[in-house]
C-alpha cells in the first residue's frame, strides 16, 4: 500500500563520501602552542581533549602554582550557554542553590542534582546578564539541560568546541595580567566576571584556592590570547602546568572533583553510589527556600533521614601520602576509603579527601586510622596511621580575595 | 473565594466518578467542565432534531458493576436497554458470524467449524482476564518500599495465577506478552471470528494483532466476561445518572468551566484557576485530563525533570475515528434479518485485514480497509429518535491522527466515502438513509474531550504503560508529587474504556491521604 523504502529516504544518485570525523583525541584551540612546551609529550584524555598531564616536572609546576603564575588550558571543559526569557527559570530549577540571587557578572559554584537527589554534576554559572547563562562543567551535560528546560522558553547552546578557556593562576598571575595591558581588571572581585573586549571575558575564578583568572575567548582566537599572556609572562616566573600538578593543588584547596571523589548519579553503576549535596558536604549549596527545583522532595528527605556519606577532609600522620586507602576506625573496622590525597608541600602534611560511611564521619569521628602501603626504599612496606578529620580547604590564601590584588 | 474539600477537573464519566465516590465520602466536590455538555469521551448529543447518537463511546464495556452499585446508578436513572450484547460479525462471502460471549454460531443457522476451539479458548481467555481484573480497582502497589497492602496484593496476584493449574497458570504466563495474532491463530482459522477477537484487542489502540503485548489489552477487553451494555436514553442518559450520583451527595458540577491553571503553593495544591479568572480553593485536586496537560496546567517547574521526560514520551497516538450518521430508516443488510442487527455489527473480516490495516496508521495514510463497529442503539432502544428514524454509530479502527496531508474537509470527505462504501457492500442503499453526517477525527476527539493525540485511553494501552507503569513510573498511585494532586481518568491504572475505575481509585486514594501534607511529604 505504501511505497516506503529504504532508497526514497536516502538522497537520491549520492555517492558523496562519509564526512570526515575526528579520530582519537582532538586537539585543543592552544595545540600549537603546548606541543612544543610538553618536554615529555605526557598527554591524557579529558572530554575528548589531548590534555597535558604535565609539560616538565609536577613538582616544578605545583610550586610554580603556589609561587608563580601558571598557564593551564580549560578549553575541554564543558560549556553551554543558556539563553532566553525563561533562561533564570530553567537555571535555578537545575540548580541546588538560588540562582535569582547571582546577579548579572557573577559567577556561582552550584551543583545539581537529579530526582532523587544524587549529585549528577558540579560547576561554574557564569551570569552574563539577565537572560544569559553559561554553565561549565566535567560531564557532558547537553541532553540533561534540554530535558530540565523543556516547557520553557529558552535556547540551549553547546558551546564546548567554540570557546577556548585558559586558567591563569597562581600569586604573580594578576602581575601578568597588568603586563599584557589587563591592568583594568585590579577592581575584578572574586567569582566577577568580566567582558574586557569583543571576544576576551575575564573572571576571578579558578581551581588553586589563590588569586587566579579564567580567560575566555573564541576557539579562533586561543593562540593570539596565548602569545599575549605568555609574552606577559615572561618575567613572572610564568610556566604551563598540566592536570597533575593543578590536581594537587586544588586537593590542598579542597575542591571536589566528579569522577573521582564521587561519581556523577549518570555514569554511576548503582543507583545508591549516587552520592547527595550533604554527602558531599556542600549543605550550603542546597536553598530549600528558593521554590522548585529537581530533587527538592528527594534531597527535603535526605536532610531528615541524614547522610548515608560522608565526604571529609583528613589529616594523616607521617609524609607517605595513601593513595585509595582503606580509613579504618579502631585499626579494624572499615570505615571508608580516602578518594584524593597528597603529601602537601605547602601546608607540610599529609592531607587527603576520604569518603566515610555514615556514621564515621558523621557521628563517630575520632579514632580514625588509614593504612597504607608504600615503598620504603625498594621495600614493601605497611603503616597503620592515625588520622583526624580537618576542615577543608587544606590550604586558603588570603590574597585569593585581596581586590585590588598584589603583584606578587 | 469558595473553598471545596476537592476540585474534580473534567465531567468524563471517571471525572464524574470520582465525584460521586468522594462525595459519598462526606467530601465537599466541585466538579469543573470546559465544555456546556457532560460524558467527556462518553457524551451522547444530538445528531439532527429528534436524534439522539453517542458521540464517541457508545457502549458501557466490561463497565465494573461494584462502582455501579456503590454510586447508586439505578436508583439515579441507570438502566439498560440491553446488557450482552451480540455480535454479528460480517463476512464477505455471506457466512456472517453471530457472536454470543464464548458461543459462535453462523448466521444461517448453521454450526461454525471453529465454534468448540472458539469456545475453549474464550473460556480460558476469561478466565486468565478474571485473574488480572481483580487489579482493577486496586491502587497499583508499589515495589519501592511497599506496604502490607502491596505484598498482599502481589501476594494474591502470585496466588490467583497458582490457582488456574499447572498447565493453565504455565498457559498464562506464556500467552501474557505475546500478541494476539498468535494467541488466536492457534487455535482458530482465520476469519470474522477471529477478527472480531483480534478487533478487541486493537481496537482504540495503536497497534496491530501482531504487535507484542496485544494479549494482554485482549485479556484487559475481557476483563468482568467482555460483555457490552448499551444504557437505556444512551450515553446521555448514562453520564446524566452519573452526574446525579454525584449531586445527590452534594457534589457541585459547573459546565463551560474550563481550567486555566492548577495553583501550587509550597509543593502543595491550593486550588484552580478558572479560564474566566475566577480562583477555587481547594487542598485536593483531581485531574480527568491526561498527564501532560495535568503537568502543564500545574506547571513543569513543579515536576522533576526526570518526571516530565517520563510523561513526554508516554505513547500517546489515536488510531480510531468516529462517524455518527442519522438515518431515515433501518439500513438492510443483505441476508440479516431486522432482528438480528441489536447487537454490534464488526467489519473485520480476518485477523490478516486487521494487521494490513494498521498500515495505514503507521504511514499516516487515510486507511484503504478500515475495521469497523458499527452500532444501531435506536434499534434497541426506540426512544432514542423521534419518530421513525435510526441512527448509527460507526468505530472506524486505523485512522491516523498525524494524516499525512492534514485533515482537510476532503479527507474527512475521503474517510467517510470509504467508509459509507465498505458498508454498503453488506447493506447497499445506505446512503440514501442518511439525514445528517458527523465524522470525527482523531484531531477532533483530542480537541473536543482533551485525549491526547485522540487517543481513547489517554496514553496506549500496552504492557510498559500498564498497571505500576500506567500513567508512568513513579505517578502510578494516582497521587501526583505536588501534594494533593491526583489523577482520576483513563491516563491512571487500569485506563481507558468506559469502567470507571481511574476515577474510583484516584478518589478512594485521595481520601486516604490526610488533607494537610506537611512538607517533603509529598511522594
Amino acid at each position: 500500500m505504501t511505497a516506503h523504502t529504504l532508497e526514497k529516504l536516502l538522497p537520491q544518485g549520492t555517492t558523496a563520501p562519509r564526512p570526515m570525523v575526528q579520530r582519537g583525541l582532538a586537539p585543543s584551540p592552544f595545540d600549537a602552542r603546548l606541543r612544543p612546551l610538553n618536554l615529555h609529550q605526557d598527554w591524557m584524555p579529558w572530554a575528548g581533549y589531548l590534555s597535558a598531564r604535565r609539560f616538565d616536572s609536577v613538582e616544578a609546576e605545583y610550586f610554580a602554582i603556589r609561587n608563580q603564575a601558571t598557564l593551564f588550558d580549560i578549553s575541554p571543559m564543558h560549556k553551554y550557554r543558556v539563553t532566553g526569557p525563561d533562561a533564570e527559570r530553567v537555571m535555578n530549577r537545575l540548580m541546588t542553590r538560588d540562582v535569582r540571587k547571582l546577579k548579572p557578572g557573577r559567577v556561582g559554584y552550584s551543583l545539581w542534582c537529579d530526582e532523587d537527589g544524587y549529585v549528577i554534576d558540579d560547576g561554574t554559572l557564569f551570569r552574563f546578564g539577565d537572560d544569559d547563562f553559561r554553565l561549565c562543567c566535567q560531564e557532558p551535560q547537553y541532553a540533561w539541560l534540554l530535558d530540565i528546560a523543556w516547557g520553557f522558553d529558552v535556547q540551549v547552546h553547546e558551546e564546548s568546541d567554540e570557546i577556548a578557556g585558559l586558567s591563569l593562576q597562581g600569586p604573580t598571575s594578576f602581575a601578568v595580567l597588568e603586563a599584557a595591558g589587563l591592568g583594568q581588571l585590579a577592581t575584578l572581585k572574586p567569582f566577577d566576571v568580566v567582558k574586557v573586549d569583543d571576544d576576551l571575558t575575564v573572571s576571578r575564578t579558578g581551581f588553586t584556592g589563590d588569586l587566579g583568572y579564567e580567560l575566555w575567548v573564541p576557539a579562533e582566537k586561543a593562540l593570539a590570547l596565548w602569545d599575549r599572556i605568555w609574552a606577559a609572562g615572561h618575567d613572572f616566573g610564568l610556566r604551563p602546568i598540566g592536570y597533575a600538578a593543578l590536581d594537587l593543588a586544588r586537593t590542598e584547596a579542597g575542591f571536589v572533583v566528579c569522577g573521582v571523589d564521587f561519581k556523577s548519579i549518570h555514569t554511576a553503576l548503582r543507583p545508591s553510589r549516587g552520592r547527595t549535596p550533604f554527602e558531599l558536604g556542600a549543605d550550603r549549596l542546597v536553598d530549600f527556600s528558593k521554590g522548585p527545583f529537581n530533587g527538592r522532595r528527594a534531597l527535603l528527605k535526605h536532610a531528615k533521614d541524614g547522610p548515608r556519606y560522608q565526604l571529609v577532609g583528613l589529616e594523616i600522620e607521617g609524609n607517605k601520602a595513601p593513595h585509595s586507602a582503606y580509613v579504618y576506625h579502631r585499626k579494624k573496622t572499615e570505615a571508608g576509603h580516602i578518594t584524593s590525597t597528597l603529601w602537601s608541600p605547602t601546608c607540610k602534611r599529609n592531607i587527603a579527601l576520604a569518603m566515610l560511611k555514615a556514621p564515621y564521619g558523621v557521628d563517630v569521628t575520632g579514632d580514625l586510622w588509614v593504612e597504607i602501603y608504600h615503598d620504603k626504599e625498594g621495600k614493601w612496606e605497611r603503616i597503620m596511621a592515625p588520622a583526624w578529620i580537618a576542615e577543608r580547604p587544606f590550604f586558603r590564601h588570603t590574597r585569593r580575595a585581596a581586590t585590588p590584588p598584589a603583584r606578587f | 473565594m469558595t473553598r471545596y474539600d476537592a476540585i474534580v477537573i473534567g465531567a468524563g464519566h471517571n471525572g464524574l466518578t470520582a465525584a460521586g465516590v468522594l462525595a459519598r465520602g462526606g467530601r465537599r466536590v466541585l466538579v469543573l467542565e470546559k465544555n456546556a455538555g457532560l460524558g467527556g469521551a462518553a457524551a451522547g448529543y444530538e445528531i439532527a432534531p429528534g436524534f439522539q447518537a453517542p458521540r464517541y463511546a457508545h457502549l458501557l464495556h466490561a463497565w465494573h458493576p461494584q462502582i455501579e452499585k456503590q454510586l447508586d446508578l439505578a436508583a439515579n436513572g441507570l438502566s439498560f436497554a440491553r446488557r450482552d450484547l451480540p455480535t454479528l460479525a460480517l463476512a464477505e462471502d455471506g457466512a456472517h458470524v453471530v457472536i454470543e460471549g464464548g458461543a459462535a454460531r453462523l448466521l444461517s443457522g448453521a454450526a461454525h467449524p471453529d465454534a468448540a476451539a472458539y469456545a475453549t479458548l474464550h473460556r480460558r481467555l476469561v478466565r486468565f482476564a478474571g485473574v488480572l481484573s481483580a487489579k482493577l480497582l486496586e491502587t497499583p502497589p508499589q515495589f519501592h518500599r511497599p506496604d502490607w497492602r502491596d505484598l498482599a496484593s502481589l501476594a494474591k496476584l502470585g496466588f490467583d495465577v497458582r490457582r488456574l493449574g499447572a498447565a493453565d497458570a504455565r498457559e498464562f504466563l506464556r500467552v501474557l506478552l505475546s500478541n494476539a495474532r498468535d494467541v488466536i491463530l492457534d487455535e482458530i482459522g482465520d476469519g470474522p471470528l477471529a477478527g472480531a477477537l483480534a478487533l478487541d484487542a486493537v481496537m482504540g489502540g495503536h497497534t496491530g494483532p501482531r504487535s507484542p503485548g496485544t494479549a494482554l489489552t485482549l485479556l484487559y477487553r475481557l476483563a468482568q466476561g467482555g460483555g457490552r451494555h448499551l444504557p437505556k436514553g444512551g450515553m446521555a442518559a448514562f453520564c446524566t445518572a452519573l452526574a446525579q450520583s454525584a449531586q445527590s451527595h452534594g457534589a457541585e458540577i459547573r459546565r463551560s468551566a474550563g481550567v486555566a491553571a492548577v495553583t501550587v503553593e509550597n509543593d502543595r495544591v491550593t486550588g484552580v484557576l478558572l479560564d474566566s479568572g475566577e480562583t477555587l480553593g481547594a487542598p485536593v485536586v483531581l485531574s480527568s485530563l491526561d498527564t501532560r496537560t495535568t503537568l502543564a496546567l500545574t506547571g513543569v517547574e513543579h515536576f522533576d525533570a526526570e518526571a516530565v521526560r517520563r510523561v513526554r514520551h508516554i505513547r500517546c497516538k489515536g488510531a480510531t475515528a468516529k462517524i455518527n450518521l442519522a438515518l431515515s430508516g433501518l439500513p438492510a443488510f443483505t441476508g440479516v434479518d431486522p432482528d438480528d442487527l441489536t447487537g454490534r455489527i464488526l467489519v473485520a473480516p480476518s485477523v490478516q485485514s486487521l494487521e494490513t490495516g494498521f498500515d495505514a496508521v503507521k504511514y499516516g495514510e487515510l486507511p484503504a480497509h478500515p475495521a469497523l463497529e458499527v452500532l444501531i442503539p435506536s434499534r434497541l432502544d426506540p426512544t432514542l429518535v423521534d419518530g421513525g428514524g435510526h441512527v448509527m454509530s460507526i468505530i472506524v479502527q486505523y485512522v491516523p491522527y498525524h494524516l499525512k496531508d492534514g485533515w482537510t474537509a476532503g479527507a474527512r470527505e475521503r474517510l467517510a466515502a470509504t467508509v459509507l462504501d465498505l458498508l454498503e457492500r453488506h447493506a447497499p442503499g445506505l446512503r440514501s438513509l442518511i439525514v445528517a453526517q458527523d465524522v470525527l477525527t482523531p484531531l477532533d476527539i483530542e480537541r473536543e474531550t482533551g485525549a491526547p493525540g485522540g487517543h481513547w485511553h489517554h496514553g496506549e494501552l500496552a504492557v510498559d504503560q500498564m498497571l505500576t507503569l500506567r500513567p508512568v513510573n513513579g505517578m502510578a498511585r494516582y497521587a501526583l508529587p505536588v501534594g494533593g494532586l491526583y489523577l482520576c481518568g483513563a491516563a491512571a491504572h487500569p485506563g481507558g474504556d468506559i469502567i470507571g475505575a481511574a476515577g474510583h481509585n484516584a478518589a478512594r486514594q485521595a481520601m486516604k491521604a490526610p488533607q494537610t501534607k506537611t512538607e517533603g511529604h509529598a511522594a
